[in-house]
C-alpha cells in the first residue's frame, strides 16, 4: 500500500515540474517608418508618393507627423509636398486598418537646374492608441546622391520563377524581363562570343559540319539525348557556358574572322516556362521541351550574323546583330526571330536574380532556381562576409578587404538560401563594389512569402561608408 | 473455460452442449481463480489459439507454431496499443517515425509491408493499406483477449502481403457476469515530461459488458488516449527563433476510440457484429520559423508552416459460424471498413495567433469491403479434415500528391478474389500433415498462386517437432508503381508492370515440456527459419545518359535463423527466456560490386514475474536486447562511385518493469512501472543509405527515454 501512496505522491509532485513552455509569445509595439531610406532626386519627374509603412495593419486611427530639412532646397521653389508642410512639419493620419500612409513630393526644378540639392524627412511622432515606437528606416533623403540602402523584393514571379530581375543598387532601380524573351547574348566587347540563354537551361555543341543546311535530325541521332542539363553526366559541362561568367568560356566557341572555323551548333533550347503549380515550398521551373535547332555565327563589321534554322528544315533565317557597347549583350530570340531589350544599360545593374545553369562538381550541368548572379561582364566584383567575423549591422568601410573581392558571378548564387525552410541562412551577408566604385553590404532576407510560396526573394543592402 | 467449451460447442453436439454449459458454471470459480495465478500464457497448454486453425484449438493441438500474448501479459506491461507492447517480442522491432507519429514495425529485417495484421482473423484497414503498413499506435487494445502471433510465409491462410508473418488480434466476446463495468485511467510521462496541462500521455477509458440474455451479450468500450508529444529540447508551438527548434521531438496526437461489439450465440452457430470508430488528430509543427523581418520597421512577423492530420477509421465486421446440418463447420466473414486520413496545411501568425492559406485535402484514404468464408470438417472424421473457402476484397485507394513523389493524386481501385484448400491429414498418432494451396486473382496483377506444407511430428518422450513450409506474394505499393518526378535534373517514375514479390518461409520447431515436480515446469523450444524474397523490388537507374530511376523486380533478400526459448514456472514464479542469431543477406543485381553476403545480429529477452503469495502483488519486468546489425549500404566515395561499406547499427535493451495490485476485494487494479528502463532514446548508426538529395543519418530515433506509468482500473461486477 505504501508503495501506491508514495507512487500517487511522486505522480502529483511530476505534474508540477517541467513548465517551461509558453502559450503564447510577446507582442512587438506599432510601428511606422519610410518603406525607403533614399530617394534618387533625379528619378522624380514631377511628383513621386512617399510611403510610410506600419508594421501591422493598425488596430486604431491614428496619425503621424514628419518634420523636413533641407539642403540647398527651398519649400514652394525646388519642391512641395501634399499634404501641405509650409511650416516644416507635416501630419498625415489615418484610420484603423490601414497599412500604412503616404504623401506627395512634387519636384519643381525639372529639368534638373544643379545636382547639389537634398531633402531628408524624419518621423517625430506617432499617435496611436497603443504603444507605438519610432525605429528602422525613420528617415528618408531625397537626393542626386547614391542611396543609402533599402530593401529590395525582386519579383520572380513565384514559383514558376518567370522574370529575370536587374537590380541597381545605387539608384534602388529594378528592371525585369521574362526569362523567355531571348535564347542567345551576342556580347558587346572586344571578343566576339555568344552565350545561351542558361534560365532556360538550353546546351549547345558544335558539330563536325559547316553548311547548317546539311544537318540533319538524323545526322545528330546520337547527341540528343547527351546535350542536356542534369544529365549526370559530368562531360555535360562541354555544353553550356561557363558558370563562373567569364566570357571567354562559352559553349559556342569564339566566333571567327575566318568563316570555315565557324562551325554549324547543334542547340538544345532548353525548356518553356512552367506553368505548372508546384506544392507549396516547390518551385516548377520547367516547362515542355523548347526542341532543339541548328544555328552558325559569323563575324561581321558590325558585330555578327546569325543563322538559323529548326533541326529538320533544309534552309535557314538568318539575322544581322550589331554590338552595343552601353550593354553587355545584344539579345536575339530565334523563337521570336527579333532582337529584344533585356538588360539594362551594362553600368545600371549589378544583381540579377535569375533561373541559372550551373555545375554540381562532379556531376555535370544542374539546373538552379532561386539564382543570384552579380553583373561581372560590366566589373561588378563581389565578397561573402561570415558573420563569425563581423555582424552585418557592424559592418563599415574599416572592414572592408579589397584583395577578397572576387569574379564569379556566382559568389551569392544558390548557397544563400535553406531550401528545406524557404529562409536564408543567417550567418552570412555579401559584399558588392558596383562599377562606380560604391561599396554596399547586402543581407539576404527570404526566398518564400509569407504564405510560404517561393519565388518571392527578399534582401536588404546598405552603403558601406 | 467457459470460452474454450463454448468454442467446443462448434463441433459438438446439442447434448454436449448443455452439458458444457453446466460444466462451465460449475468451474465458474475456477476460472477466475485460474486467472489470478496464470501469468504466462505459453505453459497454459491448453490456450485456444484461432490463427491458421480450422477450428479453435490448444497451441499443442496446433500444426502451426502460434505465440500468444494474453490479457494478463498486456496488462502486466500496461499495454494501450500495439506499439506498448511489441517491443519485448523477439524478431520483431518497433519503428517509430517521430516525423509522422506513426509506428511501424519490423519483422525478420522485413518491414510492415511484409507482414499482416488481423483482428478476429480479417485484415484490419489503415490508411495506406489492408493489413499491411499498419500504425501500431492506433491499434487500442481494451476490448483484446489475445495476440496470437504467426511467424512465417502465411500466404494460404492469410493471403498477399503475409510473407514475414501475421499478428491476430482476438477481442473478448463474453463475460461471466450479467454487468461489467470498468472505468481505466492512466497516466504516463513522457520521458521526464509530465502535467496535466501540455505533457505526458493521458489515457482514459470505459468498458461495459453486458449479457442481455444468455445468448446475447453486448460490449461498448470507449478509449481516450492524449498523447502530448515529446518535447525533449523542442520549445513547442510559440517558440520565435528560427533555430530548428520549434514544434516536438515527437508530434502530439490525440486518439478516440469506440467499439462494440453484439454476438448472439445460438446452439450450433454463433453471430457477432462488431462495430469501431477511430479518430486521431496530430499537429505538426515546423520546427523552422519565417521570421519575415523588416528592416523598415525593424520589426518581423514569424510565421510557421503547419499541419494538422486527422485520420478516421470505421470498421464494420459480421461473422457467422457453426455447423450445418451435420454437414459443414462454416465461418463467414463480412466487413466494410474505411480509413480516412486528411491534413489541414496552413501558415501560423505566431505574434497573432492566427492561422492563414489554410487548405485542407485527404492525404490517404482506403475503402472498400471484404469477404472470408471457410468451410471444414465436411465428414466426421479423425484422421482427414479439408478446408476449403475463399476471401475477397475490394479496396479503393487514393493517395494524395503529398502522400508520395506522384504527379497527381493516385485514385485506384484493388481488387482481390482468392480461392484456397487445405487439409489436415492424421497419419497416425504422431504425424500429421497439412499441405495447402491458394490462387489469388485480380484484375490488376497476374494470377499468383501461394502453398503451404506442414507437418507435426511427435516424438517419445513429448518431443514435438514441426516444420512448415509457406510462400506468399507482396503485392507492390503506390510509390512502386505511380512515382512520378521528373524535371530537368531529375527523372524518377514508377513502373506500372512490376510483379509482386514472391516471398517463402521454412519454419522448423523442436519443443518439449519438461515436468519436474508437480508445481514445476520448463518448456524449451529450438527453431531455425529461412525466409527468402524473389524479385524484390527497388528503386534503379534504367538509364545512364541522360539519368534516370525507375522501380523493377530486380533484387532479392534472405534471412536465416535460430531462436531458442525457455518458459520456466516454479510455483508461482514464471519466467521467460530467448534469444535469437539471425542472418540477413541482401542481392542488389544492378549492382556490380555489390555485397551479398550474410551478416549476422542477434536478440534476446528476458520477462519474469513473481505474484507475493501473501498479498498478491504480482512483480513484473521485461527485458529485451537488441544486439548490433551490420548492413552494407551504399555511399559515393570520393571518385563519385557507388561502393557498398558495411554500416553498422549500435545494439540497445528495452527493459520494462511493473507491479501490480489488487484492492476493495479485486474491484480496483492498480498498475505502476516504468518503460524503458535503459533511457533510451536514440542510437547510433551507419546503416543508412545516402540518397541522391539527402545525407545518410547518423541516428536512429527509438524511444523517449525512461518514463513512468500509473494505471487505475475498477471493475464493477453486477
Amino acid at each position: 500500500m505504501k508503495i501506491f501512496k508514495s507512487l500517487l505522491i511522486l505522480f502529483v509532485l511530476l505534474s508540477q515540474i517541467s513548465c517551461n513552455d509558453n502559450d503564447a509569445v510577446a507582442s512587438q509595439d506599432f510601428v511606422i517608418a519610410f518603406k525607403e531610406q533614399s530617394v534618387d532626386f533625379s528619378t522624380i519627374e514631377n511628383s513621386k508618393t512617399i510611403q510610410l509603412t506600419f508594421s501591422e495593419k493598425a488596430a486604431y486611427a491614428g496619425s503621424v507627423t514628419l518634420n523636413w530639412t533641407a539642403d540647398q532646397a527651398t519649400y514652394n521653389t525646388d519642391f512641395e509636398t501634399f499634404p501641405n508642410a509650409s511650416s516644416g512639419q507635416l501630419t498625415l493620419d489615418f484610420a484603423a486598418g490601414a497599412a500604412g500612409v503616404s504623401f506627395e513630393f512634387k519636384n519643381l526644378i525639372f529639368p534638373f537646374d544643379r545636382s547639389d540639392k537634398a531633402v531628408t524627412f524624419k518621423i517625430t511622432s506617432i499617435n496611436y492608441g497603443a504603444p507605438a515606437v519610432i525605429q528602422g528606416y525613420s528617415s528618408l533623403l531625397v537626393s542626386f546622391d547614391r542611396a543609402i540602402g533599402g530593401t529590395v523584393l525582386p519579383d520572380v514571379g513565384g514559383p514558376n520563377q518567370p522574370n529575370q530581375v536587374f537590380v541597381d543598387l545605387s539608384t534602388n532601380q529594378v528592371v525585369l524581363s521574362r526569362r523567355d524573351l531571348w535564347d542567345f547574348g551576342f556580347y558587346s566587347g572586344s571578343e566576339d562570343r555568344v552565350v545561351l540563354n542558361g534560365s532556360l537551361y538550353m546546351a549547345a555543341t558544335a558539330l563536325d559540319q559547316n553548311n547548317i543546311d546539311a544537318v540533319t535530325p538524323a545526322s545528330v541521332q546520337g547527341l540528343i539525348n547527351q546535350v542536356a542539363v542534369g544529365t549526370f553526366d559530368p562531360t555535360n559541362e562541354n555544353y553550356i557556358d561557363d558558370p563562373k561568367g567569364d566570357i571567354s568560356e562559352t559553349a559556342i566557341a569564339e566566333i571567327s574572322a575566318n568563316t570555315a572555323d565557324n562551325k554549324v551548333y547543334l542547340v538544345n533550347m532548353g525548356y518553356e516556362i512552367g506553368t505548372a503549380t508546384p506544392p507549396v515550398g516547390s518551385v516548377a521551373i520547367a516547362g515542355a521541351s523548347r526542341g532543339f535547332k541548328k544555328i552558325q555565327i559569323q563575324k561581321t563589321a558590325a558585330g555578327y550574323k546569325l543563322l538559323y534554322a529548326n533541326l529538320e528544315d533544309t534552309t535557314h533565317r538568318e539575322m544581322d546583330i550589331q554590338k552595343r557597347p552601353d550593354y553587355n549583350f545584344t539579345f536575339v530570340s530565334v523563337t521570336n526571330h527579333n532582337q529584344p531589350q533585356v538588360e539594362p544599360l551594362k553600368d545600371k545593374w549589378d544583381l540579377c536574380f535569375t533561373v541559372f545553369t550551373n555545375v554540381i562538381p562532379g556531376n555535370g550541368s544542374y539546373g538552379y532556381s532561386d539564382f543570384v548572379l552579380f553583373n561581372r561582364k560590366a566589373g561588378v566584383k563581389m565578397y561573402q562576409v561570415n558573420t563569425t567575423q563581423v555582424s552585418y549591422a557592424n559592418f563599415n568601410a574599416s572592414h572592408l578587404e579589397e584583395q577578397r573581392f572576387v569574379l564569379d558571378q556566382r559568389v551569392i548564387g544558390a548557397d544563400w538560401r535553406d531550401v528545406f525552410t524557404g529562409g536564408a541562412f543567417t550567418d552570412r551577408f555579401y559584399i558588392l563594389k558596383d562599377t562606380d566604385g560604391n561599396v554596399y553590404k547586402i543581407k539576404m532576407l527570404s526566398m518564400i512569402n509569407t504564405s510560404g510560396w517561393r519565388g518571392y526573394p527578399s534582401f536588404e543592402y546598405r552603403l558601406v561608408e | 473455460m467457459l470460452q474454450q467449451l463454448l468454442f467446443r460447442l462448434n463441433k459438438n453436439s446439442i447434448a454436449n452442449m448443455k452439458y458444457a454449459l453446466f460444466l462451465s458454471f460449475l468451474s465458474g470459480m475456477n476460472v477466475l481463480m485460474a486467472q489470478e495465478g496464470d501469468s504466462l500464457s505459453v505453459l497454459k497448454m491448453d490456450e485456444l489459439i484461432i490463427s491458421g486453425q480450422y477450428n479453435p484449438q490448444t497451441v499443442n493441438k496446433s500444426i502451426y507454431e502460434v505465440r500468444v500474448i494474453n490479457r494478463e501479459m498486456i496488462d502486466r506491461q500496461a499495454g494501450n496499443n500495439l506499439a506498448d507492447l511489441l517491443n519485448q517480442t523477439l524478431n520483431m522491432n518497433i519503428i517509430p517515425n517521430a516525423n509522422t507519429g506513426k509506428s511501424g514495425v519490423q519483422m525478420f529485417g522485413l518491414d510492415s509491408q511484409y507482414f499482416k495484421i488481423l483482428v478476429d482473423n480479417i485484415p484490419l484497414i489503415n490508411d495506406e493499406g489492408l493489413g499491411n503498413n499498419t500504425d501500431l499506435t492506433q491499434i487500442n487494445l481494451d476490448d483484446v483477449q489475445q495476440i496470437e502471433i504467426v511467424e512465417g510465409s502465411m500466404g494460404v491462410e492469410y493471403g498477399a502481403n503475409a510473407i514475414s508473418g501475421i499478428i491476430n488480434i482476438i477481442t473478448k466476446k463474453s463475460v461471466q457476469h450479467k454487468w461489467v463495468i470498468s472505468p481505466m485511467i492512466q497516466e504516463e510521462t513522457v520521458g521526464k515530461e509530465y502535467n496535466w496541462r501540455n505533457q505526458g500521455r493521458h489515457i482514459q477509458s470505459l468498458k461495459v459488458d453486458h449479457n442481455i440474455s444468455d445468448r446475447l451479450f453486448a460490449n461498448v468500450t470507449y478509449t481516450r488516449n492524449d498523447f502530448m508529444g515529446f518535447w525533449n529540447d523542442y520549445h513547442g508551438k510559440f517558440h520565435l527563433e528560427n533555430d530548428g527548434k520549434r514544434g516536438f521531438e515527437w508530434l502530439p496526437k490525440r486518439q478516440h476510440t469506440a467499439k462494440g461489439i453484439l454476438r448472439y450465440k445460438h446452439d450450433n452457430y454463433q453471430l457477432f457484429y462488431k462495430l469501431e470508430f477511430f479518430n486521431e488528430g496530430i499537429k505538426r509543427y515546423s520546427n523552422e520559423v519565417l521570421q519575415n523581418y523588416d528592416p523598415a520597421t525593424e520589426t518581423d512577423q514569424p510565421v510557421g508552416s503547419d499541419a494538422k492530420f486527422k485520420t478516421h477509421r470505421w470498421v464494420h465486421h459480421l461473422n457467422a459460424s457453426g455447423r450445418f446440418e451435420d454437414v459443414v463447420n462454416y465461418d463467414f466473414s463480412f466487413s466494410l471498413q474505411q480509413q480516412k486520413r486528411a491534413v489541414e496545411q496552413f501558415q501560423y501568425d505566431l505574434r497573432k495567433d492566427e492561422k492563414f492559406d489554410a487548405l485542407s485535402q485527404i492525404y490517404e484514404s482506403r475503402k472498400g469491403y471484404y469477404s472470408k468464408g471457410n468451410f471444414s470438417n465436411f465428414i466426421e472424421n479423425k484422421t482427414f479434415d479439408f478446408q476449403m473457402g475463399y476471401e475477397f476484397s475490394v479496396m479503393d485507394g487514393y493517395a494524395s500528391s503529398l502522400a508520395g513523389t506522384f504527379a497527381d493524386p493516385i485514385n485506384k481501385k484493388l481488387e482481390n478474389y482468392d480461392v484456397f484448400a487445405s487439409s489436415e491429414i492424421t497419419l497416425s498418432k504422431k504425424l500429421s500433415l497439412r499441405p495447402g494451396a491458394r490462387v489469388l486473382f485480380s484484375p490488376q496483377f497476374d494470377n499468383q498462386v501461394a502453398w503451404s506444407m506442414s507437418a507435426k511430428y511427435l516424438f517419445e518422450k513429448g518431443y514435438e517437432l514441426r516444420a512448415i513450409l509457406g510462400s506468399s506474394p507482396r503485392l507492390p505499393n503506390y510509390e512502386e508503381l505511380y512515382s512520378y518526378f521528373v524535371d530537368v535534373n531529375h527523372n524518377v517514375q514508377g513502373n506500372p508492370n512490376l510483379k509482386p514479390e514472391q516471398g517463402k518461409s521454412a519454419f522448423l520447431h523442436l519443443k518439449k515440456q519438461f515436468d519436474f515436480q508437480p508445481n514445476a515446469a520448463l518448456q524449451s523450444k529450438v527453431s531455425a527459419w529461412y525466409i527468402d524474397v524473389k524479385d524484390k523490388i527497388d528503386l534503379v537507374v534504367v538509364e545512364v545518359a541522360p539519368l534516370a530511376y525507375s522501380y523493377r523486380n530486380i533484387n532479392a533478400y534472405k534471412t536465416f535463423g535460430f531462436t531458442w526459448t525457455n518458459n520456466i514456472r516454479y510455483n508461482d514464479f514464471t519466467a521467460g527466456m530467448g534469444v535469437t542469431y539471425a542472418g540477413v543477406s541482401q542481392e542488389l543485381e544492378a549492382q556490380s560490386n555489390q555485397k551479398a553476403d550474410f551478416l549476422f545480429a542477434a536478440q534476446f529477452n528476458v520477462n519474469a514475474s513473481y505474484p507475493v503469495p501473501t498479498t498478491k502483488t504480482v512483480f513484473s519486468a521485461f527485458v529485451k536486447y537488441n544486439g548490433p546489425i551490420n548492413q552494407f549500404v551504399q555511399r559515393q566515395n570520393e571518385l563519385n562511385e557507388t561502393v557498398f561499406i558495411k554500416g553498422r547499427q549500435d545494439g540497445f535493451t528495452w527493459f520494462d518493469a511493473s507491479i501490480k495490485q489488487r484492492f476493495l476485494q479485486d474491484k480496483l487494479e492498480v498498475t505502476a512501472g516504468a518503460r524503458n528502463l535503459m533511457n533510451i532514446k536514440s542510437i547510433n548508426t551507419t546503416a543508412t543509405n545516402a540518397g541522391a538529395h539527402d545525407a545518410a543519418a547518423s541516428t536512429l530515433m527509438l524511444g523517449y527515454g525512461r518514463s513512468y506509468f500509473l494505471k487505475l482500473l475498477y471493475k464493477i461486477n453486477l
